[in-house]
């Protein structure tokens, strides 16, 4: 959580879209800007890249205000996913109140993905965010491809953590506000659980949810 | 490092910080758009924030009546951030809506943009700093780890010294230990050789003593009858025995025998003491008692020792001292052959052992011109030597100390230059056997 300020009665929380090179966070976020409905959602930022890599970051801000009038700002960030920009990795991390992890399902970067995991692990004890508590969900993008890791693998292996995973293809679009919505649903139970957002703000996770994960019309 | 950063407490690296409208907007960029406003024909523009406040504001505000006015949302991040107010004459020819529409969606793009730009330099001076933080950390643990690598190194470098310096020792023990047993066969091939023909030249001699006194018998016999013989016989004979000087031989022939019987009897305890040695008989250890062991040293050196010097012997009762009997004459050797050679004539040496609490000490006490300061410290170095080059290795001692250390003993020396040197060898009665000699 970035800040809480209580006089003011305004919360900004924040998550992380990690994952290696080109797993597709970035496409996560523009296919969220485009899906989402447009109220209480801000321009996706899409900061400098190279070569149409993220070397910075992606924002996708929310807004909204509860029926207690809590004012709820939303970030949701990209990291950069070359192994080079570790240090804006951290700092992007930093504070974060939910994580959803990329991986890339082509059966060719198993090994990026098993290590920008660790880099995940690795980072979040760096920033002081236990790994155990931090909401957090997995996403399997480019599921339209060939050659990808077959779904009972992924369940075989992820099911025992009790870590949510989802299919997606983010450039076809589907998977994608399923998993975001998950990690908002995780994120609330968390910041419910510390700040009292139901009995406090009058703010149900339902409410939360449907709010952020609204489609525009006609998507 | 994470605990210890959480414990350092003071540095974050948060990007994205919440702004306001004020802190992304700035009056150089705010203005010139109002006051072009202005110029199209706006009468009164204002920029307020999300409290309603007015940050920025360019035209007449006594405006009143006759005006139509207009206010258009600014956004931050999805969020109301404030919002920008118009008023045109209402007689004025300006579309009032899309105008405002116009500035706001100005407004907004200037927004987005700076915060963008805001966002970037954030995260770049974050990264910078962060970076640079992990650099000086790493820089740190870099040069730690290279100190220990120093470190390693030097005390490497004298681990290295150390092992050669021992590797030399243990050399020079060897190539002694080598040449000794050289020696050794030599002498036992050479004893061998001499007992032979020593064996028959004694028995030999002591057969011609016997047939030597039947000789004197037989001629005494023939003597007296002769001698009672008439014709000018007896004459005769006593002449030729006068001639040839027969009395004289007849007295000296046993002296002869015996003396050389005597001869043949030290060579034989020459060959034996030279055997018992080099111990080539025996080279295994053996209980051995060190004052026999001295004496068998005196004896094999017996050609060195000159005629003038003093040798007293205080030999206590010892215990019998398991050893290889080879390596402790060795001890003993080189440090009287020390003693005479540190003092050519007049050499007195005192030797004395003795058994006290447990421990065996013999002390070679001399009266030569002792060992100056300077060099008492290193007697016992490998290849030091005061001597000129070829008269002596420099090892002798060095020997000496290695052999007694590894029976679990040591060598000590007491010397005042002009006054005398004493080497006092202990020796632990009990000790050292399981300490590996060789």
């Amino acid at each position: 959580m970035i800040e809480f300020d209580r006089e003011e009665k305004r919360m900004v929380l924040k998550l992380v879209f990690y994952g290696p090179a080109l797993s597709g966070k970035t496409t996560n976020l523009l296919r969220l800007h485009d899906l989402l409905a447009r109220e209480g959602r801000g321009e996706l930022m899409v900061l400098d890249t190279r070569d149409d890599r993220t070397i910075f970051f992606d924002l996708l801000p929310f807004f909204l205000v509860t029926p207690g009038g809590l004012k709820i700002k939303l970030k949701v960030y990209t990291v950069p996913g070359q192994v080079k920009h570790d240090a804006t990795r951290k700092a992007v991390l930093q504070r974060a109140d939910g994580v959803a992890f990329i991986a890339d399902s082509r059966l060719s970067e198993t090994a990026n993905n098993y290590s920008s995991f660790e880099n995940l692990e690795k980072n979040l004890a760096f920033v002081g965010i236990d790994i155990e508590t931090v909401p957090l969900v997995i996403q399997f993008n480019k599921r339209d491809l060939s050659e990808i890791v077959p779904e009972t693998d992924i369940e075989r292996l992820w099911r025992p953590t009790g870590i949510p995973v989802f299919m997606a293809s983010a450039l076809q679009g589907w998977g994608v506000v399923e998993t975001f919505g998950r990690l908002v649903e995780l994120t609330y139970d968390a910041v419910d659980r510390k700040w009292g957002l139901r009995e406090g703000y009058g703010l149900e996770r339902e409410e939360f949810v449907r709010r952020l994960t609204l489609r525009e019309q006609g998507r | 490092m994470n605990e210890d950063r959480e414990g350092a407490g003071g540095i974050e690296y948060v990007v994205g910080a919440e702004k306001r409208l004020c802190e992304i907007l700035g009056d150089e960029e705010i203005m010139p758009i109002l006051r072009s406003a202005l110029r199209a024909g706006v009468s009164r523009i204002e920029v307020r924030d999300s409290k309603g406040r007015v940050l920025w504001a360019c035209g007449d505000p006594t405006g009143g009546g006759g005006r139509a006015r207009e206010v258009a949302p600014l956004c931050l991040e999805g969020e109301p951030a404030g919002s920008i107010m118009v008023e045109i004459p209402s007689s004025g020819r300006l579309r009032l809506r899309d105008f405002t529409g116009l500035l706001s969606e100005v407004m907004n793009t200037m927004i987005t943009n700076n915060l963008k730009r805001m966002l970037t330099a954030e995260i770049h001076t974050t990264v910078v700093d962060q970076t640079h933080e992990e650099l000086i950390e790493t820089n740190r643990r870099l040069r730690a780890s290279e100190s220990r690598y120093r470190e390693l190194a030097e005390s490497l470098d004298r681990k290295v010294q150390e092992r050669t310096e021992e590797l030399k020792r243990i050399h020079t023990r060897l190539i002694q230990q080598e040449k000794a047993a050289s020696i050794g066969l030599l002498a036992a091939g050479v004893a061998h050789e001499i007992n032979t023909p020593l064996g028959f030249i004694s028995s030999n001699l002591n057969t011609l003593k016997r047939y030597m006194s039947r000789f004197t018998e037989m001629l005494d016999f023939y003597r007296r009858i002769v001698g009672e013989a008439g014709d000018g016989v007896a004459e005769e004979a006593a002449k030729k025995w006068s001639d040839l000087k027969l009395g004289f031989v007849v007295r000296d022939v046993g002296e002869l025998i015996s003396q050389s019987l005597d001869g043949a009897e030290r060579v034989r305890r020459i060959v034996a003491d030279l055997k018992g040695f080099s111990h080539v008989d025996d080279s295994k250890e053996d209980v051995v008692d060190l004052n026999t062991e001295i004496e068998r040293t005196f004896s094999v050196l017996a050609h060195e020792i000159p005629e003038d010097a003093e040798i007293e012997r205080d030999y206590g009762s010892l215990p019998g001292f398991l050893c290889d009997p080879a390596l402790v004459c060795q001890v003993f050797l080189n440090i009287i052959l020390n003693s005479l050679q540190a003092k050519k004539g007049g050499l007195k040496l005192h030797v004395s052992t003795r058994f006290a609490g447990g421990d065996i000490t013999v002390a070679f006490t001399d009266n030569g011109p002792g060992i100056p300061d300077d060099i008492r410290g290193r007697i016992f170095e490998p290849f030091f030597t005061t001597k000129d080059v070829g008269e002596g290795t420099g090892l002798g001692l060095t020997v000496t100390r290695d052999i007694v250390t590894a029976y679990g003993g040591d060598i000590e020396v007491e010397s005042r230059p002009g006054a005398g040197t004493t080497f006092l060898v202990r020796l632990p009665a009990e000790g050292g056997r399981d300490v590996e000699v060789r």
